[in-house]
């Protein structure tokens, strides 16, 4: 699409939603930014042929609840979405009393425009950083938009279903900016996921701002089909002493590249970023997970493990960057990959961007095979082959999210994993 | 009934490149309801008999055969082996953080089970509380992953916890009682004796004679370089203890080292 066409689109989308100028605005340097820039560089992957860009202009498109498996889950969540539709929204009272926000980005923008105008595009991710968030920007018709006011504590979490729409083509630009105020505390869990069985696109940004003081858990757990290539981007604003936890689970089916990118500005601030995924048949995931140490005192550790079968790629790369002027700045990294198949490809990239003297770092890398030691063990007990192998498999795997918020979602993934090295398509 | 015969057992290993021979003909008759000892200093081949066994792909039988009821176990796998009624409790348990004791408890006993048949998990935390009280162990121990951060004593308990769910045919007992202490070590054959019955037939391996005070074998075998040099009752512990094996190594006349630096 020239950029005439795109831009005429654009418009034409934010007229009809009734969008304030401050928006309008944004979407149309949007527009001009993503085709001056270049794409994302990930390295050892070309995914200039992906078909992420096969979109058409902006439209509100309508899509219905979805049924089976999927809808179960969609039950209990606090924040359900299927396209570009919000199908159930629900805060508990004590949430609501104590003036969380959790709304659409839609309803946001008209309700608590404000507050979107403030964060957008502002802290977390910025429109010069690249063609994909600036394609984004422009293109973005809805997401989540969670609030937690200052020195609130959300003890249960809030949970967050999305489903890509695949039973007719469309675009999917989804936008979700969370925003944990001074002091305050919230466990989010984010699941994306797809239904029906058309080929489409889908562009996740997701903005968490976690201010003073503040304590964000994220998890994601992407469970996207084979036949949605997506381009995933989740980044992180730490203000002093604000910590943020992400738990992220990479089992789609489809081709993907992701972003996890944590920017430590505060001094002080906190990040750990633990990524698991598994590429199985034909598909290629390449993660690049990066914390920046901007401020004095910044902890980053990032922890990756991941699975590769049949054909697959799977490439991580971890970057930890200490900026000039980080004194006493962390940064450790691991980044782990077992290798099923001997055409697996595979690749686990630490990278380290040292530019002050007074901090610490470190990193691990390995490619390797499944442990000998563990499958004999298992073997001993009677355990047949496939099934010990996928013990092992989960242990590495699951064993770095031992923390994980509940037993539940241990469950949920231990399946999730299970499902993956038994069943190619998801 | 069942019987476990060792026939002439040769196996060697690899180092540095080489296949050295450890085992150089090994005769042993298990049946059920019997309790053998294998005792003998450092590196006569104790473990690499246990491993051979149990079919650790490191050791590599040269000739000679095992048998279980007549069926030939060399032929079979690791897994096949544990199913036709083989228990290993290791000398160095593997561990596997990220997979709980529970459900691998749960997939021992489901792969000896038809697949329209697996354990209920009332009947499973049913059997499970069982066993961890005759072990003195809590239920919070069966819920943390797989042996990770387990203490010595814990690891050696988590073994016999596993050979009351499983209840094999036979257990071959690998240096239990090392690293354990007097209660610990009373705890572990409070478990082993439990399973006394006619059908299970057990085979200790070990230096000392101290874990022999809890379970009495019927018969004591003594291992120096590769062979059973000498076969007695329960006192034959005792002598061993009271003259150590450089007495009887004089007395049989063998020309062996006793070194502690061979690898097992």
């Amino acid at each position: 699409m020239d950029a005439t066409t795109l831009l005429a689109g654009v418009q034409a989308y934010a007229h009809a939603q009734n969008e304030p100028d401050w928006l309008l605005k944004l979407r149309e340097q949007a527009v001009a930014a993503y085709f001056k820039l270049p794409l994302p560089k990930f390295e050892k992957i070309s995914y200039k042929d992906w078909p992420l860009f096969n979109f058409t202009a902006p439209t509100a498109i309508e899509s219905a609840p979805v049924t089976g498996e999927l809808a179960a889950t969609a039950a209990t969540q606090q924040f359900y979405a299927v396209g570009d539709s919000t199908i159930q929204l629900t805060l508990p009272a004590e949430a609501l009393q104590q003036g969380v926000i959790l709304s659409d980005l839609r309803s946001a923008i008209q309700h608590h425009g404000d507050l979107v105008e403030t964060y957008l595009m502002q802290k977390a991710l910025k429109l010069g950083d690249d063609k994909l968030t600036a394609l984004n920007t422009a293109m973005m018709t809805n997401g989540f938009f969670l609030y937690v006011p200052k020195n609130v504590e959300l003890k249960a979490p809030i949970e967050i279903l999305q489903v890509v729409d695949n039973r007719t083509q469309q675009n999917y630009f989804s936008h979700n900016l969370l925003i944990a105020d001074t002091s305050s505390r919230v466990n989010v869990i984010q699941r994306l996921a797809s239904v029906g069985d058309q080929a489409n696109a889908a562009h996740v940004l997701v903005e968490v701002v976690a201010e003073a003081n503040s304590q964000v858990n994220f998890a994601g757990i992407d469970t996207l089909d084979h036949r949605t290539t997506a381009y995933l981007n989740r980044r992180g604003y730490l203000a002093n002493d604000a910590k943020l936890d992400w738990e992220l689970a990479e089992m789609n089916a489809g081709d993907v590249i992701a972003d996890f990118d944590s920017e430590l500005k505060g001094r002080g601030s906190e990040a750990m970023v633990k990524t698991i995924a598994i590429a199985n048949r034909e598909q290629t995931q390449g993660l690049d997970t990066r914390v920046t140490n901007y401020g004095k005192k910044t902890v980053a550790n990032i922890v990756q493990r991941g699975i590769i079968l049949d054909a697959a790629t799977l490439i991580f790369n971890g970057i930890g960057h200490i900026i000039k002027g980080a004194h006493g700045a962390k940064a450790d990294q691991e980044n782990r990959l077992l290798m099923l198949s001997s055409k697996a490809r595979g690749d686990a990239d630490p990278i380290l961007l040292i530019d002050e003297n007074d901090v610490e770092a470190g990193h691990a890398a390995s490619v390797g095979r499944v442990d000998e030691q563990q499958m004999y063990y298992l073997l001993s007990r009677g355990i047949p082959k496939p099934e010990a192998e996928r013990l092992v498999i989960r242990g590495f795997l699951a064993g770095v999210i031992t923390e994980l918020r509940s037993q539940r979602l241990r469950h949920e993934l231990n399946a999730l994993i299970e499902r993956r090295l038994t069943d190619g398509n998801n | 009934m069942s019987t476990l015969v060792i026939k002439d057992l040769k196996v060697s290993v690899t180092e540095n490149e080489q296949e050295r021979l450890i085992l150089k003909g090994v005769n042993l008759t298990l049946n059920t309801g019997e309790t053998h000892a294998i005792m003998g200093p450092n590196g006569t081949g104790k473990s690499t008999l246990s491993e051979t066994i149990m079919g650790n792909p490191a050791y590599h039988v040269v000739s000679g055969q095992i048998l279980l009821d007549g069926v030939d176990l060399l032929k079979m796998s690791v897994d096949e082996r544990a199913r036709a009624g083989l228990f290993l409790a290791m000398q160095y348990p593997a561990e596997i953080k990220g997979v709980t004791n529970i459900e691998f408890l749960r997939a021992a006993i489901n792969a000896r089970r038809p697949k329209d048949d697996q354990i209920s998990v009332t009947d499973f935390l049913a059997l499970l509380d069982k066993n961890l009280a005759e072990l003195n162990m809590s239920t919070s121990m069966a819920e943390r992953y797989l042996n990770e951060g387990f203490s010595g004593g814990e690891k050696k308990r988590n073994e016999i916890l596993q050979l009351l769910m499983i209840q094999p045919k036979f257990a071959i007992l690998d240096e239990i009682d090392s690293g354990l202490d007097i209660d610990a070590l009373q705890v572990v054959a409070h478990g082993v004796n439990a399973m006394a019955s006619p059908d299970f037939g057990t085979l200790i391996i070990t230096h000392y004679q101290r874990l022999l005070n809890y379970i009495v074998p019927d018969y004591v075998h003594v291992m120096m370089d590769g062979k059973i040099v000498k076969t007695g009752d329960a006192k034959l512990a005792n002598t061993l203890e009271a003259e150590g094996y450089a007495g009887l190594r004089d007395e049989l006349g063998l020309d062996v080292p006793l070194t502690d630096d061979d690898v097992e």
